[in-house]
């Protein structure tokens, strides 16, 4: 099994420490990866601001880059997710169902591909996680409180396996929190007061180490923690799974 | 030209505690509404039906209209057909005038707040009272609704309590809320028994009974139209399902949605007039046709107006309904105001942040979220959008679609980021992204130059 | 053409392809005393269980031994309401006992008719109401309800007091229409 390491563009420039984790930890479970370099981005940005005629050629290059996995494995939910609802805006191509059919972000594929249940690291901090809306309501990666108060997710599943985590129980288990692509921007007092409520519930709760499968959530959580000099540490759950600890 | 959203938005949280206690208010209400749908086993597969019932509804509506329009007819009932809101409230005015109607009780009617039927009367000399109690409330302080099911709840009781002092004769400072409803109460039931004429508002109407459907928790609409000798019921041509038994699906559904209730205190069905008494249905469409040709967008018309989508966007909790400035507020307005006037409405879709929990809660199942997305295509297409936004997607598009222009502008990026200190960026989009939050600190290096670099080194 | 004809045309022009319409499943649930009891006290109601309907009277001076405007069909009233009674005397009426023809467990909703009702206006405009009802009308749920009860002129489901949370979602029983509502359930 070859697997296309797709490295969504604001993590290859602002957080490779992301990707790198996400490759390790890929190849530590014996798969093969390759991270097809001419990648750029899944074209949501332009998507979300309602230019995806604009973003076709963006598709295009990511189906070009990619047909020749097995799987494609990303480590955000969002990205996962544009691919999968969104590329239904070109041809579809056999190159082109392909790609959306095997497109995972990163926890998905542990556990629906490799079956995945358990990770042997330990991590002994008080997580809180933050359930990303494309991970949660797009692809269905864990339960939502609008139909069942069971909490239940496989990001969550995998998180309790690990030795001495504590995790956060929030106040709102899963409100959004306000990053919404040119959102955070175009609307910004909403998007940062979001933020702020979002952070507050895990200052509340006690979080240590925030964390979550969409590292443009993370940015915009953790743009408010810095900000507000909180003491509160933002990890991506592929560098908690690949058993980095917190100082790296 | 009209205030965005944001720009209303922004406004909105000047005042940190008071969004803090707009938000937590929905909020509740909100989990209420959680409580009562786990509460029944069947209340996913309830969701599925009434989207399933609705779905066949709008695909058949022209009979069914036809079949609710004869049934009615046959109660004796006076069923009148509006294009517009000029329409609808010339044939209202004209029933008021006709009957002699001097003094008229409503109860509460997004329909008539669409045609602004209040003005238009009052401008008419006809006196028009809103019997619900939030609604009353923001009459009398002459303000739109922020929200379809709670009209006043951007208010706090203390606004309330000055509002009735000036209004009421309440005492000063007066500000505890079964006081306050006390009071309008009884000034309420003075009008009540002395009103010519009631209007009312539709929750369903059914086809095959000819028989219109009212919820309520006060008894308004019930006190208005039992005393009055004429009552207007207004409907959109969408209120209409097929039969008397899908009420049973219906009724489980919306205040449970609303408010969390198992059930409104009055449901109430209307079929025919008392004798000396006259019923009248106005049935509007004012752009509803147009909506059901809309492929993308025709279910929106499926809304059964509970308002669960409201209470829980985060972004309408911490924005108020005024700041939609639309008489249907936040993700449901946001999808239903593009049909009537793209460009005064263009700001209302990107009003989200498509985190799709409209969509989860509404229980008709209309993809809200999907439709906001939608609309933006359309509002990009239509070159409604500043120019700045056009030609910096076009570029970031064309960056992206090229690997080289990529690479080139991600170190020119990180390396700016990386030099220039955080207060002299001068950039709108930096900038807005500064006020509240810190920007990330550049690596060194991208992913890929790393990636590069240690592949050479195996 | 007029508005009428041309709404429909646009109608019969711009809808869907036709969906088929669904059947309802048939919904059972608990239609238990104690499940009516419990969804009518959450909706702020008050449910007494008598052993027979002539036990009404000797119950209603219990509850309002004060009241001195009584309508009623079940009880020797002291004001006679039928349907063209003046409003003033209606609206100095205290209490109304009247009778529901069904009653649901899921929400504690009763059905009644302008039949029960002596006046349209009564159910709403008295200041307490009382509804009795036959213990073998309880229904489970929504959907069992609407196949027992007929669209007649007039009929309406009434769960609990009057209310209304319009002022800062705080609840306050007894906006427009009863202050309290009393469910006397009895066995034939």
């Amino acid at each position: 099994m070859t697997v296309g390491l797709f490295i969504p563009c604001y993590i290859d420039q602002f957080f490779p420490q992301v990707a790198i984790a996400t490759l390790q930890l890929l190849e530590k479970l014996g798969i093969n990866v390759e991270y097809p370099i001419r990648q750029t981005c899944c074209g949501q940005p332009m998507a979300n601001s309602g230019f995806e005629q604009s973003s076709i050629s963006v598709y295009q290059l990511f189906v070009k880059n990619f047909s020749r996995y097995d799987y494609v494995v990303t480590p955000t939910g969002s990205c996962a997710y544009h691919v999968r609802k969104h590329f239904n805006k070109i041809d579809q191509t056999p190159e082109v169902v392909k790609v959306r059919n095997s497109t995972f972000e990163l926890v998905n594929f542990l556990t629906d591909v490799l079956n995945k249940t358990e990770v042997a690291v330990s991590f002994p901090h008080q997580v809180g996680f933050h359930q990303s809306c494309h991970g949660q309501r797009g692809l269905g990666l864990s339960n939502a409180s609008e139909i069942t108060p069971d909490q239940d997710g496989q990001a969550i599943r995998l998180l309790r396996t690990i030795k001495d985590i504590k995790l956060t129980q929030l106040t709102r288990t899963d409100e959004c929190c306000g990053f919404g692509g040119t959102f955070c921007v175009s609307e910004e007092a909403v998007s940062a007061r979001m933020g702020i409520d979002r952070i507050a519930d895990h200052v509340r709760n006690k979080t240590e180490v925030l964390t979550g499968g969409d590292m443009s959530c993370l940015m915009h959580l953790d743009g408010i923690i810095k900000r507000q000099r909180l003491p509160i540490k933002v990890m991506h759950i592929a560098e908690i799974l690949n058993g980095n600890n917190i100082y790296e | 030209m009209t205030a965005t959203h944001s720009q209303l938005a922004e406004a909105f949280n000047k005042d940190f505690d008071r969004t803090t206690w707009h938000d937590e208010a929905l909020w509740f209400v909100r989990q209420k509404r959680d409580s009562a749908a786990y509460g029944i086993k069947e209340f996913q597969e309830l969701r599925e039906l009434a989207s399933r019932i609705k779905e066949h509804t709008l695909s058949n509506l022209d009979k069914y209209l036809v079949s609710f329009e004869q049934n009615a007819i046959r109660n004796g009932v006076i069923v009148h057909w509006a294009m517009d809101a000029e329409e609808h409230n010339k044939i209202v005015l004209d029933i008021l005038l006709k009957s002699n109607s001097k003094r008229i009780v409503k109860s509460k009617s997004m329909l008539t707040e669409e045609c602004h039927l209040n003005p238009y009367l009052q401008k008419n000399g006809i006196e028009v009272v809103d019997t619900d109690l939030g609604e009353h409330i923001i009459q009398l302080r002459k303000e739109p609704p922020s929200h379809i099911v709670l009209p006043a709840i951007h208010l706090k009781k203390e606004d309330v309590g000055n509002t009735f002092h000036h209004h009421l004769g309440t005492p000063a400072h007066e500000s505890d809320p079964q006081r306050l409803a006390e009071a309008a109460r009884q000034h309420l039931r003075e009008k009540f028994i002395s009103s010519d004429a009631a209007i009312s508002g539709v929750n369903f109407a059914v086809a095959e009974t000819g028989s219109v459907v009212v919820c309520t928790n006060e008894g308004n609409a019930d006190l208005g139209i039992n005393f009055a000798k004429v009552h207007i019921a207004c409907m959109g041509i969408e209120k209409i399902i097929p039969a008397w038994d899908h009420l049973g699906v219906f009724t489980r559904l919306l205040a449970r949605s609303a408010t969390g209730q198992s059930i409104t205190t009055y449901t109430s069905h209307f079929t025919k007039p008392l004798e000396g008494a006259t019923m009248h249905v106005v049935i509007l469409d004012n752009g509803r046709t147009k909506q059901l040709g809309r492929e993308d967008f025709r279910n929106s018309l499926k809304c059964i107006r509970c308002g669960a989508c409201m209470n829980t966007c985060p972004v309408y909790r911490r924005s108020g309904g005024h700041s939609y400035n639309f008489t249907v507020p936040g993700p449901i307005g946001s999808i239903l105001s593009p049909n009537l006037d793209l460009k005064k409405y263009s700001s209302l879709p990107f009003a989200s942040t498509l985190c799709g929990s409209c969509t989860f809660v509404c229980p008709v199942k209309i993809d809200i979220h999907v439709q906001l997305y939608k609309w933006r295509q359309i509002i990009a297409e239509e070159n409604i959008l500043p120019v700045y936004k056009k030609w910096s997607m076009k570029i970031m598009a064309t960056l992206l679609a090229n690997p080289l222009l990529y690479d080139l502008g991600g170190k020119l990026a990180r390396y700016v980021l990386r030099i220039t200190p955080d207060r002299i960026l001068n950039n709108n989009w930096l900038n807005s992204w500064a006020k509240a939050r810190e920007l990330p600190k550049p690596p060194k290096t991208s992913f890929k130059t790393w990636y590069i670099q240690s592949s050479k080194k195996k | 053409m007029n508005s009428r004809d041309s709404i429909l045309a646009q109608v019969k022009n711009n809808k869907p392809a036709l969906s088929p319409l669904v059947d309802l499943p048939p919904f059972e649930g608990d239609c238990s005393m104690a499940m009516f009891k419990k969804s009518i006290e959450l909706s702020g109601g008050k449910l007494i269980e008598m052993n027979s309907v002539a036990d009404t009277e000797k119950i209603i001076l219990e509850l309002f031994p004060s009241a001195k405007q009584i309508a009623s069909d079940i009880i020797r009233g002291t004001i006679a309401v039928h349907s063209s009674t003046d409003n003033i005397v209606l609206r100095q009426i205290e209490v109304a006992v009247l009778h529901g023809q069904l009653g649901v467990a899921e929400n504690g909703a009763i059905w009644l008719t302008e039949d029960e009702m002596l006046h349209r206006t009564l159910p709403f405009i008295t200041q307490y109401l009382v509804l009795v009802l036959k213990k073998e009308m309880i229904v489970s749920n929504m959907h069992h309800a609407y196949s027992i009860v007929v669209p007649s002129a007039y009929g309406v489901f009434i769960s609990g007091p009057s209310k209304t949370a319009d002022i800062e979602q705080s609840l306050v029983i007894g906006a427009h229409g009863p202050r309290s509502l009393t469910i006397l359930t009895y066995q034939e």
